[in-house]
């Protein structure tokens, strides 16, 4: 993985240094509230409903194992001993105070992580493929252009006051990890005929209060223009995106309201002004980034592993995990290994210090010192041998670790919702931990197959509710928690938004109400069909019908 | 029946006006008699006025529940407890009476005060 070098490192020193100058002028009166603010937003603290609360980057979701013991320690010592991953592939804590701000962030820079542009109107974190640089379904290493992007982005004079918040997904695997196409930017990394690499550019996608799946602007973006190109997008945005009012101030709807072909008219207008000299990346500095991630030390293994089979035999526990939760890797004799942070009763994305050490400990001996969150709020240990793997799933069942449910019904997204966030509407968490209990009997969630369950707490949809097989959206109603129900959503290759099934559903009917929808899907499913698959031919009505019918 | 609350500066911890202090459990919080709103206002202005100390100060309404007060809203009670899925943690972590009415309490209403901390934001 990438390295920071002394720029790097000397320059999260002095970040952190002028933070710990910032909240002493702060707590001394010098700075006010409303000064203070968007300071403490560009180093990702927020003051939620008990405290305040620190968003950590995972820069496009990978991490090394020290880094992850050094969250577990400032789980232990500065919150109450747990972290919450996030849908875009970072960490927060809940439980930080002002006061300890300066000390984590220095104990963050020592092993090269920070919370910069983790908040605030400016190119948050890539998010990337979590399984980057071991699926052999990708064209590319798309961490390579997550830390070009990382390196170009990160303190952008010209982009750090945008009319709102900007975020870049990068995939180069068809199968999309990374739900590109509702970012700001997607960027589809392509071989073109001629055997050269591209990106597919979508622009103005998104979620919140208006969602959009988005357009394509430009088919094949030749890579080495991607930053002049990515200079075009954001500048035409910087300059015509609505700062007047911040419901309409994301790109999307700009790329909306003026037209796709449009936009990208405007974009190549403004591409064509700038000096590639000047703006992209030179091919000596490319190499030397690609270099970083081109080190992992594989051996050369049989694709085969007596201890590995010997085991899936014999152990049918082992062997459901890796029905679900282990996925080919591309070299021979090693896998990929999904680890649920969605046990029964766990919220989902926590994970204790505790655990974080475990998954850790994993990396460094089994995993080639190697570590990704997933936006679906899961780790991933990229690189396991299956010789290992018997070990390493001892190991994570002796944690809770272990819990089988990869994509399935039980493997929830949920955002933190009104038991932390300050602007939530209703609680998100009890939900999902209330339709996990539902599903709990594995054989079954194992039959009804994959199935995305996806809960916000507001309108803002941290939680992706409009891209999930089944979306939840939580609301206020008249004061009282509601749960209004969308179907056909979906986050991949095939993103689509979600439709609203009917009026909005009381807290104690909504794991009822996903039953009877899986109920439904069962009755009608033809082979082969996914819940999704099953909605997009027959639409709402049976669905509908199944949730209200009774109901009423 | 009408308190204040805030959250203090220093550690973000959720706090509630008495006679002139900021306290932490919402079991120690003056309480306002609803044509007392003038007192709550000097409250208000009074935490508006100590930016060192604490930030965001409103005032919540407040019902009955179990013989005892408790904020009318649930995200109000939330604040007042701690988050639902680790009830080991925030204040409700102490137990007792007054948690337990909190806990209770089935009111439904948006605080007053806190449509206007959104538009704010």
């Amino acid at each position: 993985m990438y390295q920071y070098d002394l720029i790097d490192r000397e320059f999260l020193a002095d970040r952190s240094a002028e933070f710990r100058g910032q909240v002493a002028r702060r707590l001394s009166g010098e700075l006010t509230e409303d000064q203070f603010k968007p300071l403490r937003l560009m180093n990702g603290l927020y003051l939620q409903l008990h405290a305040y609360m620190l968003r950590i980057a995972i820069p496009y979701g990978s991490l090394n194992p020290s880094q992850l013991r050094r969250l577990a320690e400032i789980a232990r010592d500065y919150d109450k001993g747990y972290g919450h991953f996030t849908t875009r592939q970072n960490i927060q804590f809940n439980w930080i105070k002002l006061k300890d701000a300066p000390d984590i962030l220095d104990k963050l820079a020592e092993v090269d992580l920070h919370a910069i542009q983790t908040s605030g109107n400016c190119i948050r974190n890539t998010t990337s493929d979590p399984y980057a640089g071991a699926t052999a379904e990708e064209v590319d290493d798309p961490r390579v252009w997550c830390e070009v992007i990382r390196q170009w982005s990160t303190l952008h004079p010209e982009f750090s006051f945008l009319p709102r918040k900007f975020k870049i997904a990068i995939t180069a695997s068809a199968k999309d990890r990374t739900a590109a196409k509702v970012h700001d930017i997607g960027l589809l990394l392509r071989q073109g005929r001629d055997g050269r690499l591209g990106f597919e550019v979508i622009v103005g996608g998104g979620q919140g209060r208006t969602p959009y799946v988005g357009p394509t602007i430009k088919e094949f973006l030749p890579t080495d223009r991607l930053l002049s190109y990515l200079e075009a997008v954001l500048r035409v945005y910087n300059r015509h995106g609505r700062r007047d009012n911040i419901y309409k101030a994301r790109i999307k709807i700009l790329v909306a309201a003026l037209g796709a072909e449009e936009f990208a008219r405007q974009v190549e207008e403004e591409w064509a002004k700038i000096d590639p000299a000047r703006a992209d990346l030179p091919a000596s500095e490319l190499a030397r980034i690609r270099a970083a991630f081109a080190k992992t030390p594989f051996e050369t293994l049989p694709a085969r592993s007596e201890t590995f089979e010997v085991a899936k035999a014999g152990d049918a526990a082992f062997a459901r995990f890796v029905r679900n939760n282990v996925r080919d890797h591309k070299k021979p004799g090693y896998a990929i290994v999904e680890i649920s942070l969605k046990a029964q009763a766990q919220t989902p994305g926590d994970a204790s210090a505790d655990q974080l050490e475990v998954v850790a400990d994993l990396a460094e001996r089994y995993g080639l010192n190697d570590l990704r969150v997933t936006h679906a709020q899961n780790l991933v240990l990229p690189h396991v041998k299956l010789d290992d793997l018997p070990t390493v799933f001892a190991a994570l069942q002796a944690a809770n670790l272990a819990t089988p449910n990869i994509d399935l019904v039980s493997d929830i997204i949920a955002c933190p919702g009104l038991d932390y966030c300050a602007l939530a509407n209703a609680r998100a968490i009890p939900i999902a931990q209330d339709i996990a209990r539902q599903f709990a009997d594995l054989d079954r969630a194992e039959r009804v197959g994959e199935l995305k369950i996806k809960i916000s707490g507001c309108i803002n949809a941290c939680g992706h509710h409009h891209v999930a097989h089944i979306g939840i959206l939580g609301v206020d109603k008249k004061g009282e928690e509601f749960y209004q129900l969308s179907l056909g959503g979906s986050g991949a290759e095939d993103a689509s938004i979600g439709k609203i099934l009917g009026p909005a559903l009381p807290a104690d009917r909504v794991a009822t109400a996903v039953d009877q929808l899986v109920g439904a899907y069962l009755g009608i499913r033809a082979d082969g069909e996914r819940f999704l698959d099953t909605y997009r031919r027959v639409g709402l009505e049976p669905f509908k019908e199944a949730v209200y019918a009774q109901a009423d | 029946m009408k308190a204040v609350t805030a959250n203090r500066l220093l550690d973000g911890e959720v706090v509630f006006w008495k006679s002139g202090q900021w306290v932490d459990r919402f079991g120690d919080a003056q309480l306002f008699d609803d044509h007392h709103a003038a007192d709550v206002e000097a409250a208000v202005a009074t935490g508006k006025g100590q930016p060192t100390i604490v930030v965001d100060v409103y005032p919540i309404d407040l019902i009955q529940s179990e013989g005892r007060w408790a904020p009318l809203s649930y995200r109000e009670r939330i604040r007042a407890l701690g988050p639902t899925n680790e009830p080991t943690h925030g204040k409700q972590a102490e137990g007792g009476d007054v948690v337990a009415a909190l806990r209770q309490a089935s009111g439904a209403a948006r605080s007053t005060g806190r449509v206007d901390l959104i538009r704010r934001k």
